[in-house]
């Protein structure tokens, strides 16, 4: 399988503070892949890098064999990475479906003019791309909220958009900052289930960061261990689970 | 708030025992001509009056997708045939699993037409309860919507080897299974397609060769007590019930109908599916569950119909969205609504409106009310009608309150019953017999029904049959009411077997008592317990989750999960509330003494409720023993160890201490 994303050796100061130190991992195209950690490890600082929010101060980030290191964020966006964010961060005030539409705007080509003239083109674009949002609405089960403001939606379900707007962009590498984050049993069952949909119906390469050590081992095919900004351990699930490195730093000395 | 009128407990008088009554209306009993006596007949009428005409829709991609009586025809011949192209014989049956979708209508025509039976199972039926339905009722192949329904299916697929194949619609998450024993619909359909290219006039012949008496539907009776029995309902009962009706519940072709009740209930497949082939009404299928409300704002529906809970349900949450709403809205609602009630006070009196209240009514209608009929979507309703269990004459006042005039549909799978007719809704009665029907009231009370638009038998159960249908062709419903002599209504009291008689020798009607709590807005259930060796009436209430929720927030109530706050004391102290008004306008010893509110809601998956949801009386009084004993020994806390099984089949237990107290 040809490699998606390498991450190549990649270290990220914050003035005296060391949030990345030679990180260096590859993520192979259609797979699932993890970053684990515990809290304040760098994993976010990763997920940053990667899409361009942070600059590293040392190495390189490969897409899809082309060197994206100083790219800046919305271009690397047109490239196929796309993102969700720890806190969610959608457009509080705007309804479900504006804020899915709002993402298929790096597809769209009408410009001002056209669009405020809402003719020919213009139209037609628009409903393609409505259409396009559709299948998401239907595909996450969004239907009873498609026109609702996204501000008065319960966490969950604000989760469930957000992931939403980052499928809408139709990306080839999806980055998942902690999807699960404070859900329920349930919710969390259904968004597992989402991404390994995502996964298996359109091949998307999946890079996801989490907390639940228990459902990263069940959907992911690699993962990589960090702590204190270096990376400790990477395999397989079940080589995870033996690494004495990574049950030390992640699960505690005591775990045993 | 409604509870001004008081309703002295339950009128237990005798009607005359054994007099037979008959309908009041001068209508004449209507006949069938026989180009038109099976639905299938119908349908192929319809195709040629209607052709380009919407006969469905469907709301999928967020948009309602229209289907023409052409497109419909085109959809039905080609399921047809590819189902007889799967193998299925004359006199086979086709189950049906799922929400409501044009699909399923198009599959019912389609098995009907080949003289096969459908029978249509609710959507959260477990693996368990589909294997019993596919083996009581010889089917042959299962139509499951989605990939939910397949799942269940091929958990028991070792078990079921009478079933050919699987036929599935909605592909979402089906790309992975990889099994011959399913089959995606537009597959089924375009085997019947080339079949079809061979004989065009397959299907036509075969439709107009469909005769009245053929069993069409196995309906599944809701079980309160018992394994459920399969009633065989014919293209007679629905075609002359409809007959019946249809001056009373009028569909016309440029209605809209909402599909939205369970197709397993015979009343959506009379009303809906029935009346859609006999008159051409166009019917619309929602998105889904969570998205009726809308949908139906969007659609504005001529004639809907759903089970008394969803009627409660609505009423508790207009009352309360009201209260969550702005300071106008509320002023304005507190305002109109005692002048709404006041003028159905008189309406219902027969006595003139006051000029000064019609005005005041009128401003009202400006004011709130049909604003809140466009937010319900109930701006055009006409027929909108409420089956199933009895619901409470305060709901119905409310809503007539809000001018929508509900009305009371009594039928059962077995039988058709009466109906309230428009401008003459008595809140207390189910309605009048209509001609063609004829009722006589047993010496125990039992209401009898005798009708030529009633059930052949159940399915290989005539021992069965025999009990509840007999020689002279009267059915048993199982009911007990009388029939108001002056007014020529039937009221509807319990089931027979669920009246109560109380130490002291009365009876009281545990479902009234039910009806009346359930109208406030904190309580969605209500289990009334009384018995011969009981000394009074008390209650196990379970609480409406979200209202009270809600209320609790804004009295900054602070609480965590469900079990919490049902056992708060403010909680307790606002049930209280609901019951002692309540209890005022009951006689003495059916009011309710005791009460405990209960740590989790009444679940059908724990079979404390039907799938229709009426509550498993003697399920529950088992199942809660230990809150009984405790209730009536005078103790003030129970412990309760409850086994909770979760819908992914885990079972686990939940422990609490739950209150006693008094009313």
């Amino acid at each position: 399988m040809p490699v998606k994303l390498h991450v190549q050796n990649v270290s990220l100061n914050f003035g005296g503070i060391k949030a990345l130190q030679g990180v260096d991992f590859e993520v192979q195209s259609g797979e699932i892949y993890a970053v684990i950690g515990p809290n304040g490890a760098g994993k976010t600082s990763l997920i940053n890098s990667i899409n361009g929010f942070y600059k590293p101060q040392r190495g390189r980030i490969i897409f899809d064999g082309r060197d994206i290191s100083y790219t800046p964020p919305y271009k690397r966006a047109a490239l196929g990475i796309s993102r969700t964010f720890q806190n969610i961060a959608l457009y509080t005030h705007a309804t479900v479906l504006d804020n899915l539409m709002a993402a298929r705007h790096i597809h769209m080509k009408s410009n001002m003019l056209t669009g405020a003239l809402f003719w020919g083109p213009a139209q037609r674009e628009e409903i393609a791309h409505r259409r396009r949002v559709e299948r998401i609405i239907d595909f996450l089960e969004l239907e009873h909220i498609r026109k609702s403001v996204v501000g008065g939606l319960s966490y969950g379900l604000r989760k469930r958009v957000e992931l939403g707007r980052a499928l809408a962009l139709e990306p080839t590498l999806l980055l998942l900052d902690e999807p699960m984050a404070g859900m329920n049993i349930e919710e969390k069952e259904d968004m597992a289930r989402y991404i390994l949909d995502i996964h298996e119906l359109q091949g998307t390469t999946i890079m996801l960061i989490e907390h639940d050590i228990g459902l990263v081992m069940d959907i992911s095919q690699h993962i990589a261990v960090i702590d204190f900004g270096v990376k400790i351990g990477e395999g397989s699930p079940a080589e995870i689970r033996q690494n004495e490195a990574v049950i030390a730093a992640y699960l505690g000395e005591g775990a045993r | 708030m409604a509870l001004d009128r008081v309703d002295a407990g339950i009128p237990l008088r005798e009607s005359a025992p054994g007099k037979v009554y008959q309908s009041r209306l001068t209508s004449e009993i209507p006949s069938i001509s026989p180009e038109a006596d099976t639905l299938c007949k119908n349908f192929l009428l319809r195709v040629r009056e209607l052709g380009g005409e919407v006969a469905q829709r469907k709301k999928r991609f967020g948009i309602w997708q229209e289907y023409s009586w052409r497109e419909v025809y085109d959809h039905v011949v080609n399921f047809s045939l590819g189902l007889s192209e799967l193998g299925l014989q004359p006199g086979d049956t086709l189950v049906i699993i799922g929400e409501n979708d044009p699909e399923m209508y198009w599959a019912q025509v389609a098995a009907h037409a080949l003289r096969c039976k459908t029978c249509c199972v609710f959507s959260d039926a477990s693996p368990a309860d589909i294997l019993y339905v596919i083996r009581s009722t010889d089917a042959r192949i299962v139509c499951a919507r989605d990939q939910e329904q397949v799942d269940k299916l091929l958990e028991i697929q070792t078990e079921v080897a009478q079933i050919l194949k699987v036929i599935y619609w909605e592909d979402r998450g089906m790309w992975a299974y990889a099994d011959d024993w399913l089959a995606s619909y537009p597959a089924v359909q375009a085997a019947g397609q080339a079949s079809r290219g061979r004989q065009p006039d397959l299907f036509d012949s075969l439709a107009r060769a469909t005769e009245p008496h053929d069993t069409i539907i196995l309906s599944m009776t809701s079980g309160t007590t018992s394994l459920p029995k399969f009633a065989e309902v014919t293209h007679f009962q629905l075609v002359y019930g409809h007959a019946l009706n249809h001056k009373y519940v009028d569909s016309r072709q440029s209605d809209n109908w909402l599909s939205f009740s369970p197709m397993a209930w015979l009343a959506e497949q009379a009303l809906g599916f029935a009346s859609h082939l006999i008159t051409g009404v166009c019917v619309n299928f929602p998105e889904g569950p969570e998205t009726v409300p809308t949908d139906m704002r969007e659609i504005a529906p001529a004639g809907l119909l759903f089970p008394s809970r969803v009627w409660e349900n609505l009423a508790r949450v207009v009352q309360f969205r009201i209260g969550d709403s702005s300071l106008l809205n509320r002023l304005m609602f507190r305002a109109f609504m005692p002048i709404a009630y006041r003028v159905i006070d008189c309406e219902d009196g027969d006595s003139p409106i006051p000029p000064a209240l019609r005005v005041l009514r009128w401003l009202g209608e400006y004011a709130i009310f049909e604003p809140l009929r466009d937010k319900l979507g109930l701006t055009r309703a006409r027929n909108v009608l409420t089956a199933g269990a009895m619901l409470s004459s305060d709901i119905i006042r409310f809503f007539r309150a809000i001018g929508i005039e509900l009305r009371q549909f009594y039928a059962s799978t077995e039988s058709f019953g009466t109906v309230h007719l428009r401008g003459d809704v008595r809140f207390e009665t189910v309605g009048v017999i209509v001609p063609g029907v004829e009722i006589k009231i047993a010496r125990d009370q039992e209401i009898l029904i005798r009708t030529k638009a009633r059930f052949k038998g159940y399915y290989k159960q005539p021992e069965k049959t025999g009990e509840a249908l007999d020689k002279d062709g009267w059915y048993y419903t199982g009911d007990a009411g009388h029939m108001d002599e002056r007014t020529g209504h039937l009221i509807y009291l319990e089931r027979v077997k669920d009246l109560i008689e109380l130490s002291s020798g009365e009876k009281f009607s545990p479902q009234y008592i039910e009806g009346r709590v359930k109208f406030s807005p904190y309580v969605q259930d209500m289990l009334t317990i009384g018995g011969v060796d009981l000394d009074f009436v008390s209650a196990i209430i379970v609480i409406d989750f979200q209202n009270v929720s809600r209320w609790a927030e804004k009295q900054g109530i602070a609480f965590t999960t469900y079990v919490d706050l049902s056992q708060k004391p403010e909680v307790r102290e606002i049930i209280r509330g609901e019951l002692r008004q309540v209890n005022a306008s009951l006689p003495s010893y059916s009011q309710v003494k005791r009460f405990v509110i209960l740590h989790k809601e009444f679940d059908a998956d724990e079979a404390e409720l039907t799938r229709t949801r009426k509550l498993r009386r003697g399920a529950l009084q088992d199942k809660y023993q230990d809150l009984l004993e405790a209730i009536y020994t005078g103790k003030s806390q129970v412990r309760m160890r409850a086994e909770v099984k979760y819908r992914d089949g885990r079972a686990g237990t939940v422990e609490t201490e739950l209150l006693v107290a008094d009313v």
